[in-house]
């Protein structure tokens, strides 16, 4: 008897665990961290940016804290959502031209667990990086709500404010700093990150290029933020969305389109406000449907395709 | 006396393969394997070899899989091709394969290895035994990036054994290496066969398939048209073959009167000539010492 068949072969897991770990191994050796350095650089500058005011002097302070969230989430969103795309339209194609996609499949690694295993392994690169990029937020907007409590409650005592006014606007100052509402929107970012590394996927089993891909995934993106809009006017537009089958074809792009437009929370959470867990729980849902819809889809065209 | 059960199953059967694939214009259908067959059977060194297009990588590309055939079957050790589970006893080089070049010598083995579900000590084990097998063990910390086109299908060869398959796919092993590393390789096919391992390869250097291979099969535009074991290909039925050592012209003289006398007739005499290769290995060695 040979030895091999004593061997034990691994389950799927396990597999799938192997290659997201190459996956992410393979994207960090290309030095994709380097881009943290620039996201500091944004972070604390963000500090000083100067925003138009319209209000009193009570609120500088406050404006500070949201222009930090603002542009911190908003350089996670781009960040994020540019790495997912562009590092799952590298990888398909790079493994098909090098031939390395021939000696994997030659193993007895069924073409799912591949798929699967270069999605996760995209998907951990962009936790971690969204998770360094959030202690680094969550730090300086640590200190600068101190610092802006320090002022403002100062500017308060020395304007003889009466005590419940100045809880109020310390609540107020406290609301715009670290809390778990920002942590939630920070992976509201990795839910929308996670459906543009499922839906890149699915375009590179089918496409010839990264460019091609890369190209399609954005204007997917940015379609997926008017889609709602688009289909609401469409709808409302006389006769033309009266009938059945434009009802259902509405229902069908939007099962098959993400509607970017649910992310739109942490715009809220900017603004200050708590992001119930409801919302998060909602979002979560909507982000692993169409991971999960892209991935299959990807698997049934990866399936059939000859190398 | 019956044979026992695994070796009686072929390695390799591929039975009436046809595959055709789309051309880009007006969808014009290409068949590039035209019903091919082969048997292998375990612990034979089996060489397919064809000029450029004749479809020669199809046709191992459809035993692992890799395409689905247009019509016929293939299996290994009696599984078929499309299925999963018939990879486990199957190691594969593909012609001028480039790894992950991020990753060491060491690495790729490991990744390979952790595939097909071997891990710990076991994993490491055979990772050493390997590249001591392919005399890489000076290079198993570099990147893979900085390796010679040689050291590459050295460890190319490495990974396809990592899980100690019983039957190895080599598409063109030596293209583009230099004939000390070509030689290398030759060496290490012949120690696959010396182990009982069954091996399927192509390639363009006649001479090597001529080497290693006991049986050979010759495709041309996608047809099999001759195959066979390769003793009885290559030789000549009506002709036979004497080699002296210090032997006189007055001797050679005597013979061919033999020969005459008993009604044959001498075809040729002459020095019998090394290869090129040979007098190459023999000159670069000696430049190294």
């Amino acid at each position: 008897m040979s030895n091999t068949t004593m061997i034990s072969r691994g389950s799927h897991v396990s597999r799938i665990w192997v290659i997201a770990l190459h996956a992410f191994t393979q994207l960090v050796r290309m030095k994709v961290f380097y881009f943290l350095a620039v996201f500091a650089v944004i972070a604390i500058a963000s500090n000083f940016f100067d925003l138009p005011q319209h209000e009193g002097p009570e609120s500088v302070g406050v404006n500070v804290l949201r222009s930090i969230k603002s542009w911190s989430l908003g350089t996670m969103t781009l960040f994020s959502v540019v790495l997912s795309i562009v590092a799952t339209a590298l990888l398909l194609p790079k493994d098909v031209e090098d031939r390395t996609l021939y000696t994997i499949l030659a193993k007895p690694v069924p073409r799912m667990d591949y798929l699967a295993g270069k999605l996760l392994g995209v998907l951990l690169l962009v936790f971690v990086s969204l998770a360094l990029m959030d202690v680094l937020m969550t730090a300086v907007l640590q200190i600068r709500t101190s610092m802006v409590m320090e002022q403002q409650l100062e500017m308060a005592r020395a304007m003889d404010w009466p005590q419940d006014a100045i809880e109020s606007l310390r609540a107020e100052t406290l609301a715009q700093g670290p809390s778990w509402s920002l942590q939630g929107a920070v992976f509201a970012v990795f839910l929308r990150a996670s459906v543009m590394a499922s839906l890149a996927l699915l375009i590179s089993t089918f496409s010839t290029s990264t460019l091609f891909t890369t190209i399609i995934s954005f204007l997917i993106y940015f379609i997926g933020h008017f889609q709602a809009d688009a289909r609401d006017v469409y709808l409302q537009a006389g006769q033309a969305g009266e009938g059945v089958f434009a009802r259902l074809a509405s229902l069908l792009i939007s099962l098959v389109l993400p509607d970017f437009q649910n992310f739109n929370v942490i715009d809220a959470v900017i603004e200050g406000q708590a992001m119930p867990l409801l919302v998060l729980g909602k979002l979560t849902l909507i982000g692993l449907y169409y991971a999960v819809f892209f991935t299959v889809a990807s698997w049934f065209i990866f399936a059939e395709k000859e190398f | 006396m019956l044979l026992p059960m695994a070796e009686t199953t072929p390695a390799v059967e591929i039975k009436d393969l046809v595959k055709d694939f789309k051309t880009s214009f007006r969808k014009q259908m290409l068949r590039a394997v035209d019903g091919v067959s082969i048997r292998i059977m375990p612990g034979e060194v089996y060489g397919l070899i064809g000029p450029n297009g004749s479809g020669k990588s199809t046709t191992m590309k459809a035993l692992l899989g890799l395409v689905a055939p247009t019509a016929g079957h293939c299996a290994i050790f009696g599984k078929d091709s499309l299925k999963v589970d018939s990879r486990n006893d199957v190691g594969f080089l593909p012609e001028n394969p480039y790894f992950y070049k991020h990753l060491s010598g060491a690495e790729t083995l490991r990744f390979y290895g952790k595939l097909c579900g071997l891990k710990g000590r076991a994993l490491e084990q055979r990772v050493g035994e390997l590249l001591a097998l392919v005399d890489l063990e000076g290079a198993r910390d570099r990147r893979i990036g900085g390796y010679s086109k040689g050291m590459l299908q050295r460890i190319g060869l490495a990974q396809a054994l990592v899980q100690e398959p019983r039957l190895v796919i080599l598409d063109e092993p030596t293209a583009g290496v230099d004939p000390v590393g070509s030689r290398q390789i030759r060496d290490l096919i012949l120690k696959l066969r010396e182990q009982g391992i069954t091996v399927f390869l192509c390639s363009h250097l006649l001479e090597q398939v001529q080497e290693v291979c006991d049986h050979v099969g010759i495709i041309c535009k996608g047809k099999m048209v001759r195959e066979g074991r390769l003793d009885d290909l290559i030789s000549i039925e009506d002709q036979t073959e004497i080699v002296l050592k210090d032997a006189s012209p007055e001797l050679i003289s005597q013979i061919t009167a033999l020969a005459g006398s008993a009604g044959a007739s001498l075809v040729r005499t002459g020095k019998p000539r090394t290869t090129l290769e040979r007098l190459f290995l023999r000159e670069t060695t000696h430049a190294d010492d």
